[in-house]
């Protein structure tokens, strides 16, 4: 981690976050924003390889600078810092290409361990997380009237879901299915990316027909 | 057609009735021809001069001829009276001692009647305007004191008008046998004769005159069906034609009658044309105009004509009149064949009985039928149209039934429609109640989050004491979980044990204490927990989990759901070393004891503490389960 961005409008906790990160990452250059105005020129500016995000700013959401940051820079990874951890504020920024989250007012010592883990490449996958996620595949996987071929699931990531959804973690998932926890959180981030995919591919196609892409 | 459906259905009270009928008229017949037979003197030959004179004279011309006399075969350019003279013997007739009568069947036009030279009968005026007394039977009661016991003369002096000078056959002049006898006799025989001749006609008259001005009221007053106006108009005008059957006395000669007959008849043609049409439904412009115009030329011609050849125009438009008339019922007749084939057998054979009535009176124009079958064919077209005119009333009838019902089919529609309306009203009304009510609760949740939520997490970040930095943390915790119980829909259970069962296992582990889940199958789950209920369960069950990381020292922690009779139970067991004892026995009410056993009291359940040294801790907590709640 060498470029690390921090989007967060309350200056205590962006003090506080800044200093947690650099304890993690000690080698890693840390840029503060905290509009999204601010956060956008910075991206459009310069690589970024990890991307601290909150969601709710002045000036915007995060979201859109999380998909800004997908659509630049594919392999930087996002990571929505937030208070909310109801699936309403959440999916739609997994939709839009986050890696992962992070709920703020947990301890210090959760909050490195969980940033340690994601950038590890093991996403968290909470429970309410993972049911919006079947029911989102589920919903596309039905016969619709667009042209673009859906993004599909395969078996084994559909069942590492349906255990989320039931409460297991993800050591437990791994010793069910007889797959080692690397291979689990591997499924993880296929799920999320594909999420990101279907989810772009059915914004453009919904852009397209309200004709916006003709505007250009 | 009554008597048909009699023969084809099972007993029919017509049929019996109909034959006591036949067999009284006939029984009275025979009488009446018996009685009469017994002492009439018929008279079949008279002589005949032609002269208008006071009485009769004594000319070389004086003939001898056969009775009945028609003028139109013996002498027919006769326009003037003729004299008859018949001489009988009264002794035998006045030997019965009864009153004795002449009836004569017909004389017409008018007659004057002389016995012995003295004046004893005049049918009516013998001058213009001549009376029209054709149709009507004569009967002279004849004074006994006037007869001679040999060689009565009876002078009859017939004024009449020639066959060329009359519209019709009937009207020529002429003079029937002539009878003599006694009195009750031939006055059955002559008011057989009066009611079929001249009554018939005037009732029947009558009521074609009341039905057509009640159809013609019905027609004008409704001009979508223009036909009934037309149908009216016809059978006023054939009530009026038929008058010339029985009025006597008109104040104009008698060619003026004649003429204005002939203009009747032009009238009539002209609405039972129009009605035929119509009835079919169709108009045509140039029919519109030409039948008024028709009866405007009509009377034009025959004026030009002059009287004395009315008989020939009056024949040759009647002719004409009938061809028009019977075009116009084809016509129709076949609109009904394409278009409506169950009523056309009905209408085609009253068509044809009107026709063959139509073809009785033309040769009884040309070649002179007896009179009876005459009369009998002159009452067929009458009956008719009362037949035909209440199967139009009956129409109308119906129609107006019809429409009545689809007003209240249409009103009842609106109704329904309305009514419809109404329930929709409510139904969005209520949606968007709970929209609003939705999305209120959804900015207050905004609003803590965004402006209690931010000052919580500052505290918890730059506190320097570790018990306030938990307190805050805790209170956002609680924060969300208000927010949650606040702004949720129910959740299915299922969902509420995944979520229980991830947080659960994660606390445990990071706590180093070993945790094991159990909970029963996903298939046998399917009921739903109120928002609030998962909250406050979810609170417990972190508040048992803090207390087994924080204070029992446990290493191992057991929890079991079940889902018993309604009730939904989760038993939280450990291996610690117990809540301490208070003093008095009971269990040390910290540890958010208090807090578990009230919020289970808020759901309708309850929570049970178990405790003690080397024995740990076991947690129950019961909820029932929302009936009303829909199952998923």
């Amino acid at each position: 981690m060498k470029n690390i961005l921090l989007l967060e409008d309350l200056p205590e906790i962006r003090t506080w976050l800044k200093a947690l990160v650099m304890q993690v990452f000690p080698a890693a250059q840390i840029v503060e924003c905290a509009r999204v105005y601010d956060a956008l020129a910075q991206v459009s500016a310069q690589k970024f390889d990890l991307a601290l995000i909150d969601l709710g700013l002045p000036d915007g959401t995060g979201v859109d600078v999380v998909s800004a940051l997908r659509e630049s820079q594919p392999e930087a990874l996002s990571v929505i810092v937030t208070i909310h951890d109801d699936d309403d504020h959440l999916f739609p920024a997994l939709q839009a290409g986050a890696y992962g989250y992070i709920l703020k007012e947990q301890s210090r010592e959760l909050i490195t361990e969980q940033l340690q883990r994601i950038s590890q490449g093991e996403p968290p996958l909470s429970p309410s997380i993972a049911r919006k996620v079947i029911a989102y595949f589920a919903a596309q996987a039905k016969p619709q009237a667009n042209a673009l071929p859906h993004v599909q699931l395969t078996e084994r990531e559909s069942e590492v879901l349906l255990r989320v959804a039931k409460g297991f973690t993800l050591p437990e998932i791994g010793v069910q299915l007889g797959l080692s926890r690397h291979t689990i959180a591997d499924y993880v981030k296929q799920i999320y990316r594909k999420l990101n995919v279907s989810s772009r591919a059915e914004a453009a196609l919904e852009a397209q027909r309200l004709g916006l892409f003709g505007r250009r | 057609m009554r008597a048909h459906q009699c023969q084809q259905s099972m007993p029919c009270r017509q049929t019996p009735r109909l034959r006591l009928w036949w067999a009284w008229l006939t029984t009275l017949l025979l009488a009446c021809s018996a009685s009469a037979g017994a002492q009439t003197l018929v008279f079949t030959q008279a002589q005949a001069v032609a002269a208008d004179t006071e009485y009769f004279p004594d000319l070389p011309q004086v003939r001898t001829l056969a009775l009945p006399d028609d003028w139109a075969v013996s002498r027919p350019d006769q326009s003037g009276p003729v004299w008859y003279r018949l001489s009988f013997d009264a002794e035998a007739l006045r030997a019965s001692g009864e009153l004795l009568a002449l009836y004569i069947e017909r004389a017409c036009s008018a007659v004057a009647i002389r016995l012995n030279g003295k004046l004893v009968h005049l049918s009516g005026r013998l001058t213009e305007p001549v009376s029209r007394n054709c149709q009507r039977p004569q009967l002279v009661a004849l004074p006994v004191a006037w007869m001679q016991p040999r060689n009565n003369l009876l002078d009859l002096k017939v004024m009449g008008f020639p066959l060329h000078q009359v519209a019709s056959r009937q009207r020529a002049g002429g003079l029937s046998a002539v009878e003599i006898g006694p009195y009750a006799a031939l006055a059955n025989k002559h008011s057989w004769r009066t009611v079929v001749s001249i009554r018939m006609p005037e009732v029947i008259s009558g009521s074609l005159l009341l039905v057509g001005c009640l159809i013609f009221t019905m027609g004008w007053l409704n001009r979508a069906q223009s036909f009934l106006a037309y149908y009216g108009a016809l059978l006023i005008g054939w009530a009026l034609v038929l008058s010339r059957q029985w009025v006597a006395d008109m104040p104009w000669p008698n060619s003026s009658s004649e003429f204005l007959l002939a203009i009747l008849a032009s009238f009539v043609t002209l609405a039972a044309v129009q009605f035929l049409l119509r009835y079919g439904g169709e108009r045509r412009r140039w029919v519109d105009v030409g039948l008024p115009a028709q009866c405007a030329v009509m009377p034009l011609t025959l004026m030009v004509m002059g009287t004395q050849h009315l008989h020939a125009m009056a024949t040759f438009w009647y002719v004409v009149l009938a061809v028009e008339v019977g075009a116009a019922a084809l016509l129709y007749l076949r609109k009904l064949w394409l278009l409506r084939r169950s009523q056309f057998w009905p209408m085609a054979t009253l068509a044809a009985l009107m026709g063959l009535a139509a073809l009785v009176e033309f040769t009884a124009q040309q070649l002179g039928v007896d009179l009876r079958i005459v009369a009998a064919a002159q009452i067929i077209p009458p009956l008719l149209f009362v037949a035909l005119g209440l199967r139009m009333v009956q129409q109308y009838g119906r129609a107006l039934q019809d429409a009545q019902h689809d007003r209240a089919e249409l009103e009842r529609r609106v109704q329904e429609a309305s009514a419809q309306i109404e329930r929709n009203f409510a139904q969005l009304a209520d949606l968007k109640v709970e929209q609003v009510t939705q999305q209120e609760r959804k900015r207050i949740a905004a609003d803590l989050h965004d402006d209690l939520g931010a000052k919580l997490l500052t505290i918890v970040h730059t506190s320097d004491n570790e018990r306030i930095s938990t307190l805050a943390r805790e209170a956002l915790e609680e924060m969300r979980l208000s927010v949650r119980g606040l702004t949720g829909k129910p959740v299915p259970l299922v969902n509420a044990l995944g979520d229980w069962r991830a947080e659960f296992v994660l606390r445990l582990s990071q706590a180093g204490v070993d945790g094991s889940w159990h909970a029963p199958a996903d298939d046998d789950v399917r009921q739903l927990l109120s928002a609030r209920a998962f909250v406050q369960t979810t609170r417990v069950l972190r508040e048992a989990v803090s207390n087994i990381i924080k204070h029992s020292g446990a290493s191992r922690c057991t929890v079991r759901c079940t889902i018993a009779e309604g009730d939904f139970q989760v038993v939280i067991q450990d291996n610690g070393k117990g809540i301490p004892m208070e003093l008095d026995g009971r269990l040390d009410r910290g540890h958010g004891m208090a807090s578990m056993k009230h919020r289970a009291k808020q759901l309708q359940g309850q929570c049970l503490v178990e405790s003690g040294p080397g024995y740990g801790t076991v947690i129950r907590l019961t909820i029932p389960l929302d009936r009303h709640l829909a199952s998923v």
